[in-house]
């Protein structure tokens, strides 16, 4: 029985056409599933009456009706026009499919629109980045420069107070303590000295000014 | 075992003089068995054999594991977060590997002279798609490129790129198309659909979401244009080293070509009685008013 199958005969009597070259003859039918079978009495097919009072409720529902129609096709009686949706309904319909389901070109364009703004965003942002990075080098060389000032601030500060202290030291003979009475006192002499001698360098230095001054204009007035 | 020092003879001559090994030669290595306990043995006649005094532990009637006496457990707590969150909402398309297709065709569950769409594979068996469970449709996968053999014209609903590139290879024809939750059911069962006398609904466009997937031609997108499709083929082929068989000399040319409406219009469909059991002859009927035929 099987040799009788495997044959391009049996193909055909099998139903279908086109053979499919690649596959080996053995294969040349199409499994047929045999599919659950239907339970669907089409010879005689039980249409309820409408008018009658016994057929229960559920029968005479467009439910059901629909569903004959499904089952039996024209055979069952029912006016395929009435399946379809009614004017009312088809408003309803049409008016929820405007609002919820947009043309594809809508869609596109909105798509559109929201990577555009994507990538604005990012380009903003980048121009932001980009022009920070440009003002680093000299950020840093700001930086730098004033960690070394700060530094060198420092060190003299350090400098200046050793000196003070050693001074003080001198003076008294002991380590003295830069915050007592004392040693503000002796750093206000010496602030007043040094004061004193500045004053003394400019006076003299206008001086020096006016007569090289004085002696230019009278060789200048000759 | 006590190996007497030879200096003359070898090792394998003392082994040859040694009696062969049975079980009564054997022993595991000491520490290597520690010895079972068994319970109810243990003092005082077991008593409660390592069960505890009483109530649910004793009883061996414990609440499942994670329960917290009715207060909500901190499994149900800690809500899912990042990779998890809204899991169950994300669309989800059970693979179809081209090995899977092949043997398929081999057996001839499916027939490759016709369009294979998801109705042709879940009528012969091929996928399981569930479309309540977040199925959007089957995905192709390309486990099994390299002894992919067939000629098929393909509709999927995603499919990788190497899928493509071994679909095309044969010189068949792949689209990727969406079928929205309703049309999916209606698609992968369409007697029972059939059977309730419904107007076919329309089959809706995909979302924002994946329209971009469905428009680009590197996807095969139902969307897309026809003619990046046929550089995107050429542009493939480049990248994966084989030549396109040309499709127009195929005498299934027809059969390869053939594409679905993009949408489904709407119809009624009836059956006929027919003389026989099975009632095969379906009718489509078109409704007549012209709004619903705009709609």
């Amino acid at each position: 029985m099987a040799a009788s199958l495997l044959g391009r005969r049996a193909a055909l009597f099998f139903g279908f056409t086109k053979l499919n070259s690649f596959l080996p003859a053995a294969v040349q039918q199409i499994a047929n599933y045999n599919p659950r079978p239907l339970w669907l009495n089409i010879k005689n097919p039980y249409i309820p009456n409408k008018e009658s009072e016994k057929t229960p409720e559920w029968q005479k529902t467009e439910k059901y009706e629909r569903k004959l129609f499904g089952r039996y096709g024209s055979a069952s009686g029912v006016d395929p026009a009435k399946l379809w949706p009614s004017h009312t309904r088809l408003e309803e319909l049409m008016a929820e499919e405007k609002e919820w389901h947009p043309p594809i070109e809508v869609m596109l364009k909105n798509i559109a629109a929201r990577q555009k703004e994507k990538e604005q965003k990012r380009m903003e942002r980048e121009k932001i980045i980009a022009a920070n990075m440009a003002k680093m080098p000299k950020m840093i060389a700001d930086w730098k420069k004033q960690k070394r000032e700060a530094k060198q601030k420092q060190r003299e500060e350090k400098i200046k107070r050793d000196k003070l202290l050693a001074e003080a030291r001198e003076r008294f003979g002991y380590a003295l303590d830069p915050r007592s009475a004392k040693f503000k006192e002796m750093v206000a002499e010496i602030e007043k000295e040094e004061k004193k001698k500045r004053k003394l360098l400019k006076r003299r230095k206008r001086e020096e000014e006016q007569g090289s001054a004085g002696t230019t204009a009278a060789e200048s007035s000759q | 075992m006590s190996w007497t020092k030879t200096t003359t003879g070898k090792t394998i001559d003392i082994v040859k003089t040694l009696p062969r090994i049975t079980l009564a030669n054997l022993r595991p290595n000491p520490g290597a068995k520690k010895d079972e306990k068994h319970r109810g043995r243990g003092m005082h006649g077991g008593n409660r054999s390592g069960r505890g005094h009483k109530g649910e532990r004793q009883r061996g009637n414990r609440p499942r594991l994670g329960f917290e006496g009715g207060q909500t457990p901190f499994y149900l707590v800690i809500p899912k977060y990042g990779y998890n969150a809204n899991h169950s909402r994300r669309p989800q398309y059970p693979p179809l590997s081209l090995r899977r297709l092949q043997y398929l065709i081999d057996l001839g569950r499916v027939d490759p002279m016709q369009p294979i769409d998801l109705t042709q594979l879940v009528n012969c068996r091929g996928v399981a798609i569930q479309p309540l469970k977040q199925d959007y449709g089957v995905q192709l996968i390309d486990e099994g490129a390299d002894i992919f053999r067939a000629k098929v014209n393909l509709e999927v609903q995603v499919a990788s790129e190497k899928a493509i590139a071994a679909v095309e290879r044969n010189g068949g024809v792949i689209t990727t198309s969406y079928y929205d939750p309703r049309s999916l059911q209606i698609l992968i069962k369409p007697v029972p659909f059939l059977m309730s006398g419904e107007a076919i609904p329309k089959r809706l466009l995909p979302g924002e979401d994946l329209l971009p997937y469905y428009a680009d031609a590197c996807n095969r997108g139902y969307l897309a244009d026809p003619d990046k499709v046929q550089a995107a083929r050429l542009a493939l082929a480049k990248k994966y080293g084989y030549t396109i068989p040309d499709i127009t000399m195929d005498t299934l040319f027809e059969t390869l070509t053939r594409k679905k409406k993009k949408k489904k219009k709407k119809k009624k469909k009836k059956r006929e009685k027919h003389g026989l059991l099975n009632a095969k002859l379906k009718e489509f009927l078109d409704p007549m008013h012209q709004r619903l035929r705009i709609w």
